[in-house]
């Protein structure tokens, strides 16, 4: 019953917490580029006016895959820790690959409803977003193995207290640094937002969703990044009580947004190259590392 | 006139030409119909090699259309402006679209706007307008306010604003 | 007018301060939105954000001239705009023709074909004409009178007459898409 009661807390908490921090974030780009921006809260009133619309449907596998989506994501959101194993609401099962496995329900639902849509553009974004994936997870997930490794075990609550003497960032600098590298595109911020890209394929995926299925997909979207950034603080940062756990999660957002709001945009190819390149060396460096044991 | 293109006018002499000097490095040449695809192909060899524009003019007066077709040049930067009158009333004329594929479009929009034939080219599908039920639009006899008026239905106003702005000037007494 | 719910108004209260435009320019007006949208005028802190595709978008903006071949994919567009959504009229050629009145190929009243909420005089107007339109929408939309939408519906057979009228019919026959 507690497990339920921490399980809910954690969607109530991502889904205030994010949608204020997309708020802020529009802000913060706005202040970079001169400009006044919208207030914090525009983000809610983006929401709730989606869902206030009458919105056209595409048939059922559209209908089917935008709450597939959503399901899978809010399952992902409910099992990740926040912090502590005291917020950690499946203690036995934030397991790092039931973690992974689960929220590749909500991309496969996002990707069928999407494509059931019959819009070409939809499906490019999709084919688009899986080739992202592609890109992205190669080296994150060479440094989450190593990471794995380091501390013998897979269990996020685990790698948090194993945490305690010091970050994983600092035990493995290099690691930690290509983690961040892939987060920026799994959020899809600024230059690795090629799936979504509004200016040569419509918004990709978005293509046809209207009202209630754009606001629905923003929702998941919302966990979607509360899953993300939550992992990166668990792994990484090493966590810590709740309100430091908020303000590691703020500071990595408003450093990605920072970051996002000054860069141009890659092609895909371009992005393909970019994380096979560079970063996919040094996730395999830092593989090297650790089995080495130089780690610091 | 550079020298390049005085030469090139030369040749061009056994058509037996009207030669006018528009500037410095634009040249009109007008010719009689039978004449220009060798013309063209004469100016083509000798480095005019991009057909910049081909165009139509209707001259409503003399019961002709005036072809015109914009040569360019890279090497020296001249142009030459070959230009035909055909008979408006039984518009018909050969078509260019083997010495450059692009005329094909030109074509297309000249048999739009004017309602020239081009025998040869065949593709004759309207290019910019849309269940175009009228003459040709480019035509002097074709009267746009009319179509406007018939088609396009205007605002009505309640009050007469363009004579209350003449009272207002001066223009008028009210 | 009839009286709307409580939800109605919560509903129209949001709506009005989270406009979604549709980034579909034609004719002049369009160099008018990129001053509106950046650092000088800047748009978003009104709620008003750029979407590229009409299912996502709440208004449209019809930024000057609209020639017969614009006007279907126009009415295409809006049509598939989800309910609410408004249409705002840039300039003196969406009111009655401007300097196109007599054009062969230019409409003359856009209210004619899809209806309008709000216009905007000028040629062009200038981007405080377009923000002071955007917070007279806003204001309109908070009060439950921006009904375009509605009567779209209810005179939709009148919509439809006007617009086979000048157009011969509205569907699209293009040759790059058959």
């Amino acid at each position: 019953m507690v497990a339920a009661y921490k399980a809910l807390f954690n969607l109530v908490v991502a889904f205030f917490l994010v949608l204020s921090l997309e708020g802020i974030g529009r802000k913060i780009t706005a202040r970079i580029q001169r400009r006044i921006g919208p207030p914090w809260y525009q983000n809610f009133i983006d929401l709730f006016k989606a869902l206030s619309k009458h919105p056209f449907s595409n048939g059922w596998i559209f209908d089917f895959g935008v709450l597939m989506a959503l399901g899978g994501t809010m399952a992902t959101a409910m099992v990740i820790p926040m912090g502590s194993a005291f917020w950690t609401p499946f203690p036995n099962s934030d397991n790092f690959f039931v973690i992974m496995y689960l929220f590749a329900v909500g991309a496969l639902g996002m990707a069928m409803g999407m494509v059931g849509s019959g819009n070409p553009w939809s499906s490019i974004g999709v084919s688009r977003a899986l080739t992202q994936m592609l890109g992205y997870e190669l080296p994150y997930l060479i440094v989450i193995s190593s990471t794995i490794f380091h501390y013998k075990t897979a269990s996020i609550h685990k790698l948090i207290e194993m945490q305690r003497g010091g970050w994983n960032l600092l035990v493995m600098p290099l690691g930690g640094i290509i983690a961040f590298v892939s987060l920026m595109g799994m959020l899809g911020k600024k230059p690795f937002d090629i799936a979504t890209a509004p200016a040569e394929i419509a918004s990709g995926p978005m293509t046809e969703l209207s009202g209630k299925y754009m606001g629905l997909l923003h929702i998941m979207h919302v966990f979607a990044i509360f899953v993300e950034i939550s992992l990166f603080v668990d792994i990484f940062l090493g966590g810590g009580n709740f309100g430091w756990y908020l303000v590691k999660f703020i500071v990595v957002w408003v450093l990605a947004v920072m970051i996002s709001s000054v860069l141009p945009r890659f092609r895909i190819e371009q992005m393909i190259k970019f994380y096979w390149g560079v970063p996919l060396g040094l996730a395999f460096l830092n593989a090297l590392f650790v089995l080495l044991g130089w780690t610091l | 006139m550079t020298n390049s293109m005085s030469n090139l006018v030369k040749i061009l002499e056994s058509f037996n030409p009207f030669v006018e000097e528009i500037d410095e490095k634009e040249i009109k040449i007008t010719v009689s119909p039978d004449k220009v695809v060798a013309v063209l192909e004469t100016l083509k060899a000798n480095g005019y090699s991009h057909l910049s524009l081909m165009t139509c003019v209707d001259w409503i007066d003399d019961n002709q259309l005036e072809l015109v077709y914009i040569l360019f040049s890279w090497e020296d930067g001249g142009k030459f402006l070959v230009s035909t009158r055909i008979d408006r009333s039984n518009p018909k004329f050969v078509t260019v679209k083997e010495l450059w594929p692009v005329a094909r479009f030109y074509e297309r929009e000249i048999h739009e706007f004017f309602g020239v034939e081009f025998e040869g080219n065949d593709d004759m599908k309207p290019l910019f307008l849309e269940l175009w039920d009228e003459r040709p639009p480019l035509r002097k006899d074709f009267d746009p306010r009319d179509y406007s008026r018939k088609k396009f239905p205007d605002r009505e106003y309640e009050k007469d604003v363009i004579k209350e702005a003449k009272i207002f000037r001066g223009e008028i007494n009210g | 007018m009839k009286e709307r719910t409580i939800w109605e108004q919560i509903a129209d209260s949001f709506r009005s301060r989270s406009i979604w435009m549709l980034h579909y320019c034609t004719g002049c007006g369009a160099m008018e939105l990129p001053p509106t949208m950046t650092a000088r005028f800047d748009m978003e802190r009104f709620g008003i954000a750029p979407m590229a595709t009409p299912r996502q978008a709440d208004i449209l903006l019809i930024t000057g001239y609209l020639n017969t071949k614009t006007l279907r994919r126009v009415i295409y567009t809006y049509e598939q705009m989800a309910d609410p959504k408004y249409v705002i009229g840039f300039g003196s050629c969406t009111i009655n023709g401007g300097i196109y009145f007599d054009s062969y190929s230019t409409i003359n009243r856009l209210d004619y074909y899809i209806p309008v909420d709000v216009y905007i005089a000028g040629c062009m107007p200038r981007p405080e004409a377009i923000l002071e339109a955007f917070n007279y929408l806003m204001e309109k939309i908070r009060k439950g009178e921006a009904d375009g939408w509605k009567r779209y519906r209810e005179n939709y057979d009148w919509y439809k007459q006007n617009q086979i009228r000048s157009l011969g019919e509205v569907y699209v026959h293009d040759e790059f898409h058959e």
